[in-house]
């Protein structure tokens, strides 16, 4: 059904949007960029599904694999600026204009 | 060690790919290994580096899955020569460009490279933009054309403005780089055989230029004045290095400027080769600038210090001779 298909890219195009219009924090945006990939997610397992080949259904899960390694890179990085910096906004990655 | 081998692996896996899932996957394998190698030396800077480098890739490998879904979804297979879907190109190109670093998305790409140290920036800005291009490769005879020229002039004049204020040599490389990135789109929907030539020439060129300034720890364009007194003899083939970078005649680095040039006339776009020579004229001021200050300009107080480092010096000598 067309219906659930462009629910699933408005979440899509909306969460891109949110990333690269960021209000103040940098985890809003690793947030929207795991949403993106739920997205992605979602509409993969549909297509799997719909046509019933047995090949493509080993995509859902090798994506849901490789974002796991993703987020936990996004956490460590998120540790090592709140570490290395005193605050989490977005104002403060100025370092490399210079 | 292990992170170098991750990162050939995920090369390998991008290159040897007719599958989206496996050419998403080599990539987000290789932007996991270069991260820590950015933020390896536990400074501000590299880190900021680190998640600037790490949210653009994401979301351009996001972009890029999902152009392959929509694919899929109109085409129903996965292959990735088989493009039917005019969106979903639209969508890789905007994907790959930023990757790549070209001209609307090429924000992250000076800000990584000055932050993080010679030899991962080397890696940067050679290996990782290895993977992107073969897949434009790959799908070159179903992208958008318009699109990619204008990224490609818009890239070039990008590169040779911004690159002319520069006094970190990073910087400069990254502008350079982001232009050569620009020569190489300019010819990929008409001859993709000039783009690999150009980037196998550029990659070349780059590391030899990143190595001998590894050498002399040359960050600035001050160290570079007084680098001369360490090792002369390498002084003078980054002379050479760098003009060739620029695309003069005797040098390798004319020869894909020259056949791209020759393959857009062909084409009958003879405006946009006129804009492109023009336009590299521009990075040639500052190569011109960079090798002036190098080899031509002496310091005030002149110390001939016979250092011992460890140079990797056939490179530099074997590329100008070329």
């Amino acid at each position: 059904i067309p219906l659930i298909y462009i629910n699933i890219i408005l979440t899509f195009t909306i969460s891109l949007l949110k990333i690269l219009i960021y209000h103040s924090h940098l985890i809003s945006s690793l947030l929207y960029l795991k949403k993106i990939i739920l997205s992605l997610f979602i509409i993969t397992t549909l297509t799997t599904l719909n046509t019933h080949s047995l090949l493509t259904n080993i995509i859902p899960i090798t994506i849901l694999i490789f974002t796991t390694y993703k987020t936990t890179i996004n956490l460590t990085l998120l540790i090592s600026i709140s570490n290395t910096y005193n605050l989490n906004y977005i104002h403060n990655l100025n370092l490399l204009q210079y | 060690f292990i992170l170098m081998l991750s990162l050939t692996l995920g090369t390998m896996i991008t290159i040897t790919s007719n599958h989206w899932v496996t050419a998403w996957a080599g990539l987000e394998i290789n932007t996991l290994a270069i991260i820590p190698l950015i933020s390896k030396s536990h400074h501000p800077r590299a880190i900021e580096a680190a998640t600037k480098y790490f949210l653009t890739q994401a979301t351009a490998s996001a972009l890029m899955l999902f152009s392959s879904m929509t694919n899929a979804w109109s085409s129903g297979q996965w292959d990735i020569t088989q493009l039917t879907n005019p969106p979903s190109c639209l969508l890789l190109t905007a994907a790959i460009a930023i990757k790549l670093g070209l001209t609307p998305f090429h924000f992250w790409f000076p800000e990584v490279l000055q932050g993080s140290s010679l030899t991962t920036a080397l890696l940067l800005s050679t290996a990782m933009k290895f993977p992107p291009t073969t897949i434009l490769l790959l799908t070159s005879h179903s992208l958008n054309p318009t699109l990619l020229s204008t990224m490609a002039i818009m890239s070039i004049a990008l590169g040779g403005w911004m690159g002319l204020n520069q006094t970190q040599t990073r910087k400069i490389l990254a502008f350079s780089s982001i232009s050569h990135l620009g020569w190489m789109t300019t010819i990929i929907t008409y001859n993709p055989k000039l783009t690999l030539l150009t980037f196998y020439l550029y990659s070349l060129m780059t590391t030899s230029i990143f190595l001998s300034m590894n050498s002399t720890n040359t960050l600035k364009l001050s160290t570079l004045m007084t680098s001369w007194t360490k090792a002369p003899m390498l002084n003078t083939t980054l002379m050479l290095t760098l003009l060739s970078l620029a695309g003069l005649p005797p040098l390798t680095g004319f020869l894909p400027k020259w056949l791209i040039i020759q393959e857009l006339t062909k084409q009958e776009m003879t405006t946009t080769a006129t804009i492109i020579s023009m336009l590299s004229l521009l990075g040639l001021f500052f190569y011109l600038r960079l090798t002036y200050c190098s080899t031509i300009t002496l310091p005030p107080n002149s110390s001939n210090k016979m250092k011992q480092w460890s140079i990797k010096k056939p490179v530099n000598t074997l590329t100008p001779t070329l």
